[in-house]
């Protein structure tokens, strides 16, 4: 494997299609929503009746411009609608509205961030569709069952430029389309219910050589493991393929990501002829440039931008500067603390990326779901650097504050967790330490001297955590050099 | 004059005037269907008991002292390719066979508002697709003028509804003549309007850039109210439907410029047609219009050109039908394509597999710019043309169809015979243009010959202004005695 | 021109006999010889109609139908949803 990656490089071309989170679906009024009982959110028009028609929603064209726009494409403010022609049961029509030769975005880049390291990625369009409907494959009935609430669901399509270079490449390329498509509000981008889909394009070249190897398409990759999984997958069979000798065919796979494979569903031969043309159902549309700006405009500083100001302007390391930016939730809340000026930039962020970050994941919950605000934060963070409480205090008072809807001085007052720098009383208490730690003591003094820390810590424990630790220190060693 | 003869306009000033209730009308008019449709053959569908009940309901209304809408009390027949709601809509296909639609057309849902009175669903030749009605799956409707003769079509039904006093007044569609061309063949007027002046919503798509629904009727005063009920934008459900004013008619015809296109009165065109076409246009000029001679060169490709949009449109539009939603359904003991490929196969007649077929080829991979785009280009070429031809004139005039009805049989196994019946009107559907056709006197054989007029898009009024001093002139227009 | 009939069948999801495949062969040398009769046209890049345009509709909700409404037409439906034969893709 490691010496065929070393001969062969790895090409990547990905389609996303992402749901758009409006209210109505794309060509009609009914509710765009997951998660409804079967078919009950449809009307002739999604369901394809005879006679009805298709009337475009607005908000569609102004999302998918929003995208555009965050991935720096030239907008088609003058573009239409194609029909792609072909038969499948969750496609009620048998064509799907989407759009040709016009598309809304094209020629634009995404920056990733790989290692640290800058890199661009080539993206080829945007596009709207319509989303198909769902089948249902039950071993308790004989056929497949059709469930037609998906239908008309809006979608748009980004397609790539055949720029990544490796399956991580094309993960973390997905990972930040989601976390933009977040960010711009116009997707939930949840992979599990199936809101963001790929189909992956590989392609495999001995390195040096300039020409494109011939490309395999692979459908239904739905997680960003998947997209690892199935591009490793991929670019390894081509590579065994070619090294023993044979050559790749043009083809369209699946991908199965439960069994960890892929089959082939359609040879070059059986290519499906779509019979794009106009949709004569819908007319020519135009956006006006005043909207194009506006939708501009209301684009905002997107996470990978954010997280190289981050790295630059408060000194944060890289992972930490990404993993703030990539939930918008998060930078929000971080970018609010930060301009509050009251305390350390980066003991922001560790608070947040350590111990918010651990009691978010351990509830499943936001940040925006809790108690816990800017102000607050800073206020606790203030409590620290003055010495008013230590930091084991301070994760008492965050326990609270997170909560309820108390300030972290309330806190400190309520459960006196106020620090004791009192002489009197830490020597009081690192008496009773030492007293009760003579193996200890005499291990420092045999050299092992970080059983300080050790010692240190059990004045905090008696402490209820009020101890200045630094006092503390400097008591003990004096102390035993005493003894 | 028994009601069934009586003009839309007459029987809702009737009804209005409590001088007869709308149950009166409607039961003469089940009575007259029940008497001639036997030999005339255009009804699909009579709801005798739901038209009554209609009817009762406009009755309470008119009891009550409510305001009442343009058509009230009136029967209206509507071509069975446009949506009524909990009412079959067959398209006159084995396919749709038993497809009673959830939602009434936008024009169907107009027509109830304004008190019309729907008696049933007439016959059409399927899916909309010929120019006899004889393409239907259930049966030929037959010319009152002459009950071995063809209706034209698509909208035969309509047209011999209305020709036989069965209805005042009924729906059509017009794809490429479907309405102007029986209308012409049944001697009452037909009006296909400016391409989004109507919404389609409902109407069972042929093809979409093309399709437009218009009014039938005896009288052009009953032609202009019911396109005045029908017309209008439909933003909700139809995004090619435009704002359109009906302004109405004017008083006369004096100075108005009438064009005569030399092409559309060439080979192909009976003598018989030319001359009724002709002499009509002498009435014109002796009613103060003016003659001028105009060329459409491009007219001679318009039929091509109308034959790839259409059914490239119609391929794609008619893909839906494949046993799985609605409509007839084939083998189900075999794999999904066996139930695709049966159900098409026994569902679909053979004129409408030869338009899918042609359709599908005009689309497909390498084929595409040669046909469809070509078709396309060629469709603006002969709006422009138009557009430079109205610089000159106000409306232009030619026959409707090139000869008067043809026997039953006569061309259903030639369809290259078929299409040519359709080469005068094509025109005004490539080009979005509104078209009307007025009776124009008969043949030696005593079979009505159409007058067609076009006018630039919008022109309605006008183009029903010249009709109407037409038909003033002529002293009303001729009704077969059934 | 070449009229491939039974290519074209196969993606306009129609079966013919050789029967019918026959006679269509034959109207469709006639027909496709009409619709050839095109002049060369100078070709647009695109069918764009920026002078022709459309509306856009707003984005608020309308309810959905009911869904025996829905399925009211449908030749197969179990459980709400519609049948076909088994298929995976």
């Amino acid at each position: 494997m490691s010496k065929l990656s070393e001969k062969y490089e790895v090409i990547v071309g990905l389609e996303i299609h992402a749901e758009l989170c409006t209210e109505t679906k794309i060509f009609c009024g009914c509710k765009n929503e997951f998660g409804a009982e079967v078919n009950t959110l449809c009307c002739p028009v999604c369901m394809g009746m005879p006679g009805t028609l298709p009337v475009l929603n607005r908000q569609v064209v102004d999302y998918a411009i929003k995208m555009g726009h965050a991935l720096g494409c030239r907008i088609n403010r003058i573009s239409k609608m194609d029909r792609k022609n072909y038969f499948y049961p969750d496609l009620p029509k048998a064509y799907q509205i989407s759009q040709f030769d016009i598309p809304l975005c094209e020629h634009g880049s995404l920056d990733i961030l790989m290692n640290g390291q800058v890199k661009r990625v080539g993206i080829t369009r945007i596009h709207i569709e319509e989303d198909a409907g769902k089948l249902i494959h039950d071993d308790a009935f004989e056929g497949s069952l059709v469930d037609y609430n998906r239908c008309g669901v809006p979608l748009i399509e980004i397609v790539s430029e055949p720029d990544l270079r490796s399956a991580e490449e094309a993960k973390v390329y997905m990972e930040t389309i989601t976390g933009i498509l977040l960010y711009l509000g116009i997707s939930d981008a949840k992979m599990q219910e199936g809101c963001v889909r790929a189909d992956v394009n590989v392609s495999v070249r001995p390195r040096g050589q300039k020409e494109f190897g011939t490309r395999t398409e692979m459908k239904n990759v739905n997680s960003f493991g998947a997209v690892y999984r199935a591009i490793q997958y991929e670019a390894n069979r081509q590579m065994e393929v070619l090294e023993a000798g044979g050559s790749i065919e043009q083809e369209t796979r699946r991908w199965d990501d439960a069994k960890g494979v892929n089959i082939v569903l359609r040879t070059k031969e059986d290519a499906q002829d779509y019979r794009y043309f106009p949709e004569p159902d819908l007319l020519t549309f135009e956006v006006s440039e005043e909207r194009v700006q506006q939708l501009k405009a209301e684009v905002p500083e997107l996470p990978v931008a954010k997280a190289l100001r981050y790295v630059q302007q408060f000194g944060l390391n890289q992972d930490d500067a990404q993993l703030l930016a990539s939930s918008k939730a998060r930078s929000a809340f971080f970018d609010a603390s930060v301009a509050l000026n009251k305390c350390d930039k980066k003991a922001i962020s560790n608070w947040m990326i350590g111990d918010i970050a651990k009691i978010l994941n351990e509830r499943r919950i936001e940040i925006t779901d809790t108690a816990l605000t800017p102000e607050k934060l800073t206020d606790m963070i203030v409590l620290i650097e003055q010495g008013t409480i230590s930091n084991t205090a301070a994760k008492t008072v965050l326990d609270e504050i997170i909560v309820h809807d108390v300030t972290p001085a309330d806190v400190v007052k309520e459960k006196g967790l106020a620090q004791v720098s009192d002489e009197s009383a830490l020597a009081a208490i690192a008496d009773q330490v030492l007293a009760a730690n003579t193996k200890a003591v005499a291990d420092y003094k045999g050299g092992k001297t970080n059983v300080l820390g050790f010692l240190v810590g059990q004045c905090m424990k008696a402490s209820k955590g009020q101890g200045n630790p630094a006092k503390l220190r400097e008591l003990l060693s004096s102390k035993i050099a005493q003894l | 004059m028994n009601l069934y003869e009586k003009s839309a306009a007459e029987l809702s000033r009737m009804v209005r005037a409590k001088e007869v209730s709308a149950t009166e009308i409607t039961k003469d008019a089940l009575a007259r269907i029940e008497a001639v449709d036997l030999k005339v053959d255009a009804f699909l569908t009579v709801e005798a008991e739901k038209a009554l009940d209609r009817a009762a309901w406009v009755d309470e209304q008119v009891a009550a002292g409510k305001d009442l809408g343009p058509l009230a009390g009136v029967p209206v027949a509507v071509k069975d390719n446009i949506c009524t709601k909990g009412t079959k809509t067959t398209c006159a296909s084995k396919m749709l066979g038993n497809f009673i639609p959830p939602y009434n057309a936008t024009v169907v849902d107009k027509l109830l508002a304004a008190g019309a009175v729907i008696p049933g669903k007439v016959n059409l030749d399927e899916f909309a697709m010929g120019g006899s009605c004889e393409n239907s799956a259930f049966k030929a409707t037959k010319n009152p003028w002459d009950l071995t003769r063809v209706p034209g079509g698509s909208s035969g039904g309509s047209a011999a509804a209305v020709a036989a006093c069965e209805v005042p007044l009924a729906l059509g569609s017009d794809t490429g003549g479907s309405i102007r061309c029986p209308a012409g063949l049944c001697g009452i007027v037909g009006l296909k309007p400016t391409y989004g002046a109507v919404s389609r919503f409902g109407l069972v798509a042929f093809a979409s850039s093309l399709d437009q629904i218009g009014p039938m009727a005896r009288t052009v005063d009953d032609a202009a109210l019911l396109f005045r009920v029908i017309c209008g934008q439909d933003t909700a459900h139809d995004a090619t439907s435009k704002p359109f004013n009906f302004a109405g008619m004017g008083p006369d015809i004096r100075g108005v410029r009438v064009g005569l296109p030399k092409e559309y009165f060439g080979t192909g065109v009976s003598e018989e047609v030319k001359a009724g076409v002709l002499k009509a246009v002498d009435d014109l000029k002796a009613l103060g219009a003016q003659v001028i001679e105009i060329s459409l060169p491009s007219t001679r490709y318009a039929l091509s050109a109308y034959y790839i949009i259409s059914s490239a449109e119609a391929s794609s539009n008619l893909a839906r039908y494949d046993g799985v939603k609605y409509g007839y359904s084939g083998r189900r003991d075999g794999s999904l394509n066996d139930l695709y490929l049966s159900t098409r196969s026994e569902g679909f007649g053979r004129e409408v597999k030869r338009r899918i077929m042609l359709g599908t080829y005009v689309l497909s991979s390498g084929y595409y710019d040669a046909y469809y785009k070509r078709a396309k280009m060629l469709q603006r070429a002969i709006a422009a043309e138009f557009d430079e031809a109205f610089s000159q004139c106000d409306v232009i005039a030619t026959p409707t169809s090139p000869s008067t009805a043809f026997k039953l049989g006569e061309k259903v196994n030639d369809p290259l015979a078929m299409y040519a019946t359709d080469i005068c009107t094509t025109t005004a559907n490539i080009a979005g243009l509104p078209g009307i056709s007025v009776p124009c006197g008969f043949d030696s054989q005593g079979l009505p010959i159409g007058l067609q007029l076009l006018g630039p898009k919008w022109s309605e009024a006008r183009l029903l202004t010249v009709a109407k001093c037409y038909e003033t002139a002529k002293g009303g227009f001729a009704v077969k005695e059934m | 021109m070449e009229f491939d009939v039974k290519h074209i069948a196969k993606l306009a999801m129609l079966q013919f006999t050789a029967e019918e495949a026959a006679a269509f062969e034959k109207e469709f040398a006639q027909i496709v010889k009409m619709v050839e009769n095109l002049p060369e046209m100078e070709s647009a890049v695109t069918l764009l109609e920026p002078e022709n345009q459309m509306e856009l509709r707003e984005d608020a909700v309308i309810p959905s139908y009911p869904r025996e409404e829905i399925l009211q037409n449908v030749p197969h439906a179990v459980a709400g949803c519609i049948v076909v034969p088994k298929t995976v893709d």
